[in-house]
């Protein structure tokens, strides 16, 4: 800050040469001592034998067939299958949710600007267009299924277009058309509306099933999670007992033990319609079994904040709901994003759970399709290992994503 | 001392009748009586623990008295919340740890309640702002978050904050407490100029030369209690209480 009287005479000299690059960082970070150089070489001995027999056998011996004989399998189960859509070819309806999704992240790319959603959008839609481009047959899909596929591409500068030149270009406007394409998505799915082939929803399978309950659960258990935790903090002490209740019952719970539990206690809460569709009790549970956890995530950032914060903002004359909202929650929020990112991925691979309630999620589609063809039990694990890259992209962007979001919002953090 | 002082004379602006205040059982503040004149710059000094603080928190009540009357701007401050707000609404204060909100640039902090609680549209709070900025010699740091700004500019900041309320009183609890010596001048520069255009202030600080040169009025504080009231010169040249002189001998 202060200029040193110092620097006014003496140059500023360039560290000495041994201490920067390559060899100076190795120095300093490898072989900093015998003992550390020992290890050194030990670990990058383990790491190459590790890596050698991992693509040896990854590339010679394992047998891939599995992956590509399930195929679309994966993504939407068996909600293409004769017996779920007769006499028609459903494929189109999950990637017209799909292309939704897409022109989402070009929303976000427009809104967000020179951010991490611009790399994310572009991503994913190349790589769900390059889908078009796999050589073996999908089955049931014909070209109609590759052009849609193709359709990302465009949908992400739609969405963009959208986000830039109309006035639905901001946060609100991303909510808005996020809530529209989800619902319509579901309609599309479930065929409710006159003219679609019905599709009940324990045909809905595969990465789609465990899609909708994470975009569900994420979306629902952050708000809920922040009004529970407000509620614990609430001064009321009916409201605040009723939060505490809610938030130890259902961290105290197995969400395994929620699922079964919800087959017999939704339908007493819910009409017969909803209580009868699965799809809906496995989101009610997951989201409030992430709830739960979620709201002492938040509770755990509104407690770091310092009292000064809400005092000022009470002596400008806010009000309690302006200062909970525009003062403590955005700095609460942003104290606990690992955390809140965390819950969405332990939520993320738990919706693998509703194959307790006999939905067909990637994981049990998977462990089924063994089951019934014996002639593939020796590739098991090409099949687990699969399933696993699968989970690991969806939550390393996940976790990528959020990391980049803390750089940007950290500008101005202490 | 300074301009003002002759329409000081008319308007009582904050009158403390034998307040009170306890923190469970502690006896903090015990039966002020005073009274503020419009445009009077008070310093409030004193041990610390004698109350001070509490003193000013209760004025616009983030501390509530629990005996006795406090009348602000002719406002008596009740539990009715619509009497606080409109209290919280005439007078600004300044922190002595800034208490910036760092989630929100140098400009958002200051237009942040003439907007939301004035309901100012959005050029007027910017105009306003920045000429607030201006005024505490720091324009150029409209679109900084408070974290890359020094201590000095952060209070400054928060003095600008303060004024776009456009308040009638100002309170200062210890201000420059925090701040490294070289940055105190440039807070303290900003308190005298507002001084000089004629604002109510309450200023609780151990910066004596700031009293002697802006002060129209020094309250020494002790065990919860006023125990000395003068002009500067009478509390420097001629104090009356020999726990004033005793402190001073302290401090100077």
């Amino acid at each position: 800050m202060v200029a040193n009287a110092h620097s006014l005479d003496s140059p500023a000299l360039p560290p000495p040469r041994s201490e920067t690059g390559a060899i100076g960082w190795a120095r300093e970070n490898l072989f900093n001592s015998r003992f550390n150089g020992v290890l050194t070489v030990l670990a990058a001995i383990a790491i190459i034998l590790t890596l050698w027999f991992s693509i040896r056998w990854a590339a010679s011996e394992a047998d891939w067939k599995v992956v590509t004989r399930l195929g679309s399998q994966f993504v939407i189960g068996q909600y293409n299958t004769e017996s779920a859509c007769p006499g028609q070819n459903c494929a189109w309806r999950p990637q017209v949710g799909l292309l939704l999704g897409i022109f989402l992240l070009g929303m976000a790319w427009g809104v967000a600007g020179k951010s991490i959603a611009k790399p994310v959008a572009l991503t994913a839609a190349i790589a769900v267009s390059a889908m078009a481009f796999v050589p073996y047959s999908l089955d049931r899909m014909g070209w109609d299924t590759r052009l849609l596929l193709l359709a990302n591409l465009p949908a992400v500068f739609a969405g963009l277009a959208l986000a830039r030149y109309t006035p639905l270009g901001n946060v609100r406007g991303i909510i808005l058309a996020g809530v529209a394409a989800f619902s319509l998505t579901l309609v599309l799915l479930g065929g409710w509306v006159p003219g679609l082939q019905p599709v009940p929803v324990l045909r809905w399978g595969g990465l789609l099933l465990n899609v909708i309950l994470a975009v569900a659960g994420i979306a629902l258990s952050l708000p809920i999670g922040i009004l529970l935790a407000l509620g614990r903090r609430s001064h009321l002490p009916v409201v605040k007992t009723l939060c505490v209740v809610f938030i130890e019952v259902f961290r105290g719970v197995p969400l395994i033990t929620l699922l079964f539990m919800s087959q017999v206690v939704v339908p007493l809460a819910f009409p017969q319609d909803f209580s009868q569709n699965s799809l809906f009790r496995a989101a009610i549970v997951i989201t409030l079994f992430s709830s739960a956890y979620m709201a002492e995530n938040i509770r755990g950032g509104l407690q770091s904040l310092h009292p000064g914060q809400a005092e000022a903002a009470r002596a400008l004359g806010l009000h309690g709901w302006q200062i909970t909202f525009l003062i403590s929650l955005p700095q609460a929020i942003r104290n606990v994003i690992p955390a809140i990112v965390g819950q969405f991925i332990a939520l993320f691979k738990d919706t693998s759970l509703v194959y307790i309630i006999g939905m067909l999620d990637v994981v049990e589609i998977g462990r089924a399709f063994i089951q019934g063809n014996p002639e593939y039990l020796a590739s098991a694990k090409e099949l687990f290992i699969f399933l696993a890259i699968v989970f690991w992209i969806f939550t390393y962007g996940m976790s990528y994503v959020s990391r980049r979001v803390e750089q940007n919002l950290g500008v101005g953090t202490r | 001392m300074n301009a003002n002082q002759e329409t000081a004379a008319t308007q009582d602006m904050i009158v403390c009748r034998d307040v009170h205040k306890w923190f469970g059982q502690f006896h903090a503040v015990r039966g002020i009586t005073t009274t503020v004149k419009q445009g009077q710059v008070v310093v409030v000094f004193g041990p610390s623990g004698s109350g001070k603080s509490t003193f000013i928190r209760m004025i616009n009540r983030l501390d509530e008295h629990q005996k006795g009357d406090i009348i602000v701007d002719g406002i008596e401050l009740t539990d009715d919340i619509r009497n606080i707000e409109s209290i919280r609404r005439e007078v600004g204060m300044v922190f002595q740890s800034f208490n910036l909100f760092p989630h929100l640039t140098v400009m958002e902090n200051i237009t942040l309640a003439p907007s939301r609680v004035r309901k100012w549209p959005k050029d007027k709070a910017t105009e306003v702002a920045m000429g607030l900025l201006d005024r505490v010699g720091i324009p150029e740091q409209a679109t900084k978050y408070p974290a890359q700004l020094s201590g000095g500019q952060q209070q400054r900041v928060a003095i600008a904050r303060a004024l776009a309320m456009q308040p009638k009183i100002m309170l200062f609890d210890e201000p420059t407490s925090a701040l490294d010596p070289e940055m105190i001048k440039e807070v303290l520069d900003v308190m005298q100029e507002l001084a000089a255009s004629g604002m109510t202030m309450i200023v609780v600080t151990h910066e004596m030369g700031f009293a002697q040169e802006v002060s129209d009025r020094m309250l020494m504080f002790d065990h919860g209690n006023i125990v000395e009231d003068g002009s500067p010169d009478q509390i420097f040249n001629n104090p009356q209480e020999d726990r004033t002189k005793l402190f001073l001998s302290q401090i100077l």
